[in-house]
């Protein structure tokens, strides 16, 4: 397999391309012949779909536009290529199984199937949102005392010390470093010393995670985001954050949030592009692990159904041919003390447990608010758990997941978007307002009768 | 021969299918056959783009198709623009934006839309590309004349560089002559309003909205 020094030597040596003729000539090019080839259709009806022959197109149509197109790299504009034997060697030797966190607090976190009757690794936390860093503690604390939740992936503080943090500054380092001794204190508290986390978050560029590639801070049983720049494009920053890890022994995972409405084309064009996405993450950055995170053009949520259709069918082709650990977002319109955000995490979660990826959130208000807690998480683990309880087949999966998106798919455009974390919880004791529990009961029992889950 | 409707039907046809080839040559049938340069623009050009604007917000296309009208267009307008301004024609002056995602920041797709979108609804735009330093959007906005600054970006550290650039503008004594919008992933529509900016977009349809509407209220254009 390919290390990263021959990575690098390719981002330096790979075929020259104006970045336009990439985004235009491959990527939107390719994405459409390979949907119009292999007439992969995208039906809102059937969110879930039980079409197996579908997602084997959409998996042989990825593969294609992998080998074809191969990784733009933004500052050298050359084209990082890699061949079939190398892009399955990436698939033979990737982790079905890995074991996360330590000691009691550690779990197996694996390649879930199609219909898997295991229950799934449940992530939880505000993923990407910029959190005050007066709350930072009291939030964190919140979802790690939760005992349905196995790992942690919370956002990063946007503020240190009162100043604000930015892009390629020193303060970087200093945000990263603070998130990390808050998430360390915040799983002592919770008394979940050993839990896993994918962190990092409070420093975009590699300055950060330079700077947490420490015991104090990341063990090598956690794990950090790599992402790959819309669309099918890296650079030297991502490139070091993997050096960095890989020396270092800790997990790099990628993150795959292809544009539905950009590059790739639509629905079907996206799915394409997210399996050519996850194998050449795995080719490139030799990611132990995934993240799935379609984002919808004006909502950006994956409770969109066009985002769940992604989740769906990339879940589906990955699971059946080239089996990774894949974490499906679950990412709201809605923010926590709404009624609204129960329905897209109950459609969200069934969506990701069905169809072969572990629910990751819930990033309520898609981050852009620190409106979230613990508690919806709880209830995102929930129905993950329910899901699988209740051997909810696809087809009966798709019946649910359209019935709920009908709930609030409507109402995305202008969500409520609940209350900041403070209003929701008692900070000093870290649980739920009495007001947001009862209403976290009610929407419980009524999304419970309405699936027939034994939520 | 074909009839003033059918050439003009056809130049909007050409923008919305992307062809630059078909454009530039409708472009040269409506002068040959008499059309005002300013009706061709108008009422082809477009109404092509706004269509395409349209099915945009749709999903019935995507970004290349945007913007693949957008070069269609653009192929267009370099001969009829001349050809109005021989003219003498004054009503050509087209509202001008110049946009980037701000410094620190790599993730371009939404700004690619908003400003493919602003150029569909006749705006002259700017696009400086990514990662823009505070003082190029400035430098750029005051050489092209500028009415609009516009910056964004997916991450909330690159957030301050926003407010770098109306703080920026105001040490400049530049600040009343431009109207600055701010969008993306984590800005909100009130972080957008406490830092002083004077409009904000949830998506592409919204910021062109309030671009226009901006530029009404505050330059009477």
């Amino acid at each position: 397999m390919n290390s990263i020094w021959e990575v690098i030597d390719r981002a330096e040596t790979g075929p020259y391309m104006e970045e336009k003729d990439f985004d235009l000539k491959v990527v939107a090019k390719k994405c459409r012949e390979l949907v119009k080839e292999y007439d992969i259709k995208f039906d809102p009806k059937e969110i879930v779909t039980a079409d197996e022959s579908m997602a084997d197109d959409v998996y042989e149509a990825g593969m294609r536009l992998a080998i074809e197109a191969g990784i733009y790299c933004i500052n050298t504009k050359r084209i990082i290529k890699f061949d079939e034997s190398e892009i399955k060697e990436g698939i033979l030797s990737a982790p079905k199984e890995l074991v996360i966190g330590q000691g009691r607090d550690s779990r197996i976190l694996y390649a879930r199937g199609v219909e898997d009757p295991r229950r799934a690794i449940i992530c939880g936390g505000q993923a990407g949102a910029a959190i005050p860093e007066d709350w930072y503690l009291p939030m964190s604390i919140s979802y790690m005392k939760e005992p349905l939740v196995d790992m942690i992936n919370n956002g990063g503080l946007a503020v240190v010390e009162g100043r604000k943090v930015r892009t390629n500054t020193p303060l970087e380092i200093q945000a990263a470093r603070r998130e990390l001794t808050m998430l360390r204190e915040a799983a002592a508290r919770a008394g979940r010393p050993g839990i896993s986390f994918i962190a990092g978050e409070s420093s975009v560029s590699a300055l950060g995670d330079l700077a947490i590639a420490s015991d104090k801070y990341m063990r090598t049983s956690d794990a950090h985001l790599v992402a790959l720049l819309n669309e099918l494009k890296t650079d030297y920053d991502r490139i070091s954050k993997v050096v960095n890890f890989t020396e270092y022994g800790a997990f790099n995972v990628t993150l795959v949030d292809p544009i539905i409405g950009g590059y790739a084309g639509g629905p079907e064009g996206v799915a394409v592009c997210f399996v050519a996405s996850f194998l050449l993450g795995r080719a490139m950055y030799r990611s132990e692990y995934h993240v799935c995170h379609p984002i919808h053009f004006r909502y950006m949520s994956t409770s969109a159904v066009e985002c769940m259709w992604n989740l769906n069918i990339v879940g589906q082709a990955m699971a059946r041919n080239a089996p990774f650990i894949i974490m499906g977002d679950v990412w709201t319109s809605a923010g926590a003390g709404s009624e609204m955000i129960f329905y897209e995490i109950a459609a969200n979660t069934i969506t990701n447990v069905v169809t072969g990826s572990h629910p990751l959130g819930v990033s309520a208000t898609n981050g852009k608010y620190p409106h979230a807690s613990g508690l919806e998480t709880r209830f995102m683990a929930e129905v993950a758990i329910a899901t699988v309880k209740s051997k909810l087949n696809r087809k009966n999966a798709n019946d649910l997941v359209v019935g709920l998106a009908n709930e609030y798919k409507d109402k995305m455009g202008k969500p409520d978007i609940g209350k900041p974390f403070p209003e929701l919880y008692d900070v000093n004791k870290v649980i739920p307002k009495p007001e947001w529990n009862a209403l976290y009961l009610l929407m419980k029992r009524k999304i419970s009768e309405m699936t027939g889950l034994d939520i | 021969m074909l009839n003033h409707e059918e050439i003009l039907k056809s130049l909007a046809d050409s923008v919305i299918s992307g062809d630059e080839e078909k454009a530039k040559d409708f472009a040269k049938k409506a002068l040959e056959a008499g059309i005002d340069p300013l009706t061709a623009i108008n009422e082809g050009l477009m109404k092509g783009m706004s269509q395409v604007g349209d099915d945009f917000s749709k999903l019935k296309i995507y970004l290349p198709e945007v913007m693949m009208a957008a070069e269609a267009m653009k192929a267009a307008l370099s001969i009829l623009e001349p050809a109005a301004l021989q003219k003498g024609s004054g009503a050509i002056k087209k509202s001008k934006v110049v946009i980037g995602t701000i410094t620190g920041d790599i993730h371009d797709i939404g700004k690619n839309i908003v400003a493919m979108l602003l150029r569909a609804n006749g705006f002259e735009v700017y696009d400086l590309g990514r990662d823009v330093p505070v003082d190029d959007l400035i430098r750029k906005a005051e050489d092209v004349g500028a009415d609009i600054i516009a910056a964004s970006t997916l991450l909330s550290t690159s957030m301050p560089y926003m407010e770098d650039l109306i703080n920026l503008l105001k040490e400049r004594r530049l600040r009343d002559k431009y109207i600055v919008m701010v969008g993306g992933g984590p800005v909100t529509r009130e972080w957008a309003a406490s830092i002083g900016a004077d409009g904000y977009g949830d998506d592409g349809e919204e910021a062109v909205k309030v671009a226009k509407e901006l530029l009404q209220r505050v330059k009477g254009k």
